[in-house]
């Protein structure tokens, strides 16, 4: 089984690619996941048009991309009968990008939305970049633009595409026929930046020492809990319940595997 | 690379039906005019042949170049790539002068010329580039500024003489505000291919040959008649004398002559 990332800006053409790419592949077994922040139909449209398996996951308070990188084990688990995962970010964060080191990474580059070298692992650690808009300029700029990518990451292969007329789908399709199976434990290709504080807790006050008192009482609640995200308290992730329960949403005895204070 | 010939090995339209019996030969220094109506399949073939496409295309038509199966990093390496477009859209998005733009698409293309070669190389694009368009384009413009006529007069003159691809491809240029006869002809002249798609009878007349799409194929072939080509002629000195009434009114002038006798194209006033 094969897993494929796609990133990419919002607004890049991710899914109108990752349609003709499906179309490309549609005698292999293929799920589709899409991940995103408030909603999201993508899934049933694909569904409906090629009749696939495929599944939505919205993060809600959580970052898009680090939910990403908690559930794709889980995904994998579930669909080892398929030849292939497709995997949507919600591409927000061009930073925390859940590439993973076996499969294929897709970054879907918007030509009109700036310099290649703003952009971080989203771009610089991908596999594949698929540059999209491409038609709307000149072919002396598209010729810099590529120029500018070799200069951040020299070993993508750089495919131009559209995801009006299907250009470049052919492309893609032909490299992850070629890309690996996945064999071992998935590693991430960059570690995430840390998102650690009081905010990330739930504090929503611009106050040091608010923040602090927040993020020691998250602390320790999480040193309490499992961790392991089963969603029986009600909320995706154990730190969705930990901001719940210190914003007193929810009683703390909600989670069943909870421990008391020492 | 020098190209002496592309032939297209013909592959199946919509119906699955072989679009055409035999190999189509193009030589060097021709024209082709693809013409035929919304989704006939233009644009198709414009992919197929930027693609150097060998059956993988859903027409799966082969290309061949030379009369060999095109070499792949032909497809990959943008300073070799033989394929040179001009699409519809020429826009512009980055911040930067003419002189810094066409500086910066030089030492892309990877040439490594010497500074001199480069201000001589920068120079002439500027001055082929004013050739056709009739507002005069200056090294110190920004390009975000550039009109549509200033745009498509700069890409081509960077496609003869920077890109240097020696097959070019064309998606339905506008013709306002540039002489576009004389555009195509500055890539002639330098030996290249050109493929044009166009309803526009001042280009789709001036061809060596066009192909007419139907159903995602090529159902015609019609070679050019000399008639087609004095039609041709005709219309580009209408278009030229358009352009240069137009430049007079944007400079303030009256318009009180009116220019009857028709004198060949491409020649000085």
């Amino acid at each position: 089984m094969k897993v494929i990332i796609f990133g990419g800006t919002p607004g890049s053409g991710k899914t109108s690619i990752i349609k003709f790419i499906i179309q490309e592949l549609k005698n292999l077994k293929i799920h589709y996941v899409k991940f995103d922040v408030l909603n999201t139909d993508d899934d049933l449209l694909i569904k409906q048009k090629f009749g696939i398996s495929t599944e939505n996951k919205i993060s809600g308070e959580a970052c898009p991309d680090h939910y990403a990188a908690l559930e794709i084990p889980k995904i994998i688990k579930e669909h080892k009968d398929k030849d292939l995962i497709i995997i949507e970010t919600a591409g927000l964060c061009l930073r925390c990008s859940p590439y993973v080191n076996e499969g294929l990474a897709v970054n879907v580059l918007n030509i009109l939305a700036g310099k290649p070298s703003g952009y971080g692992p989203l771009l610089t650690d991908a596999d594949v970049i698929v540059v999209s808009k491409g038609d709307l300029i000149s072919q002396a700029e598209r010729e810099i633009f590529r120029s500018k990518i070799l200069e951040v990451n020299k070993n993508a292969l750089i495919i131009d595409g559209n995801g009006l007329t299907g250009e470049g789908a052919i492309d893609v399709a032909e490299k992850i026929k070629e890309s690996q199976e996945v064999k071992n434990i998935l590693t991430l290709k960059h570690s995430m930046p840390t998102g650690i504080c009081g905010y990330c807790y739930g504090n929503k006050i611009l106050d040091s020492e608010e923040t602090l008192n927040r993020y020691n009482q998250g602390k320790e609640l999480k040193s309490r809990i499992p961790n392991l995200n089963c969603g029986k308290c009600g909320f995706k992730s154990c730190n969705e319940f930990i901001r719940a329960v210190l914003d007193k949403k929810v009683e703390e005895n909600k989670c069943p595997y909870i421990k008391n204070k020492e | 690379m020098k190209i002496k010939n592309i032939s297209i090995l013909p592959g199946y339209n919509k119906k699955k039906e072989k679009e055409s019996k035999k190999k189509i030969e193009i030589l060097e220094g021709q024209k082709i005019g693809i013409v035929g109506h919304t989704g006939s399949g233009k644009s198709q073939l414009l992919y197929d042949i930027e693609k150097l496409a060998y059956g993988e295309t859903k027409t799966k038509r082969k290309i061949f170049i030379n009369g060999e199966k095109p070499n792949k990093n032909l497809k990959t390496d943008p300073t070799i790539k033989i394929i040179g477009y001009l699409t519809q859209h020429m826009n512009f998005m980055t911040d930067t002068t003419v002189y810094d733009f066409l500086k910066t698409h030089i030492i892309t293309r990877g040439k490594h010329n010497t500074k001199e070669e480069t201000e001589k190389i920068i120079k002439k694009v500027i001055i082929e580039a004013n050739k056709i368009t009739g507002e005069k384009i200056k090294k110190e413009t920004n390009l975000l500024i550039l009109s549509g006529g200033q745009s498509r007069a700069l890409m081509v003159a960077d496609l003869a003489y920077i890109s240097e691809s020696p097959i070019i491809l064309i998606d339905e240029i506008e013709n306002a505000g540039i002489k576009i006869k004389q555009a195509l002809n500055l890539l002639i002249q330098k030996g290249k291919i050109i493929f044009l798609v166009t309803h526009d009878p001042l280009l789709a007349l001036d061809t060596d040959k066009r192909f007419v799409m139907k159903n995602g194929g090529i159902s015609k072939v019609i070679h050019t008649s000399i008639k087609e080509k004095g039609i041709a002629h005709y219309l580009s000195w209408i278009n030229d004398y358009i352009l240069d009434i137009r430049e007079e009114i944007r400079e303030g002038k009256k318009i009180n002559k009116l220019k009857l006798i028709c004198t060949p194209t491409g020649e000085e006033k």
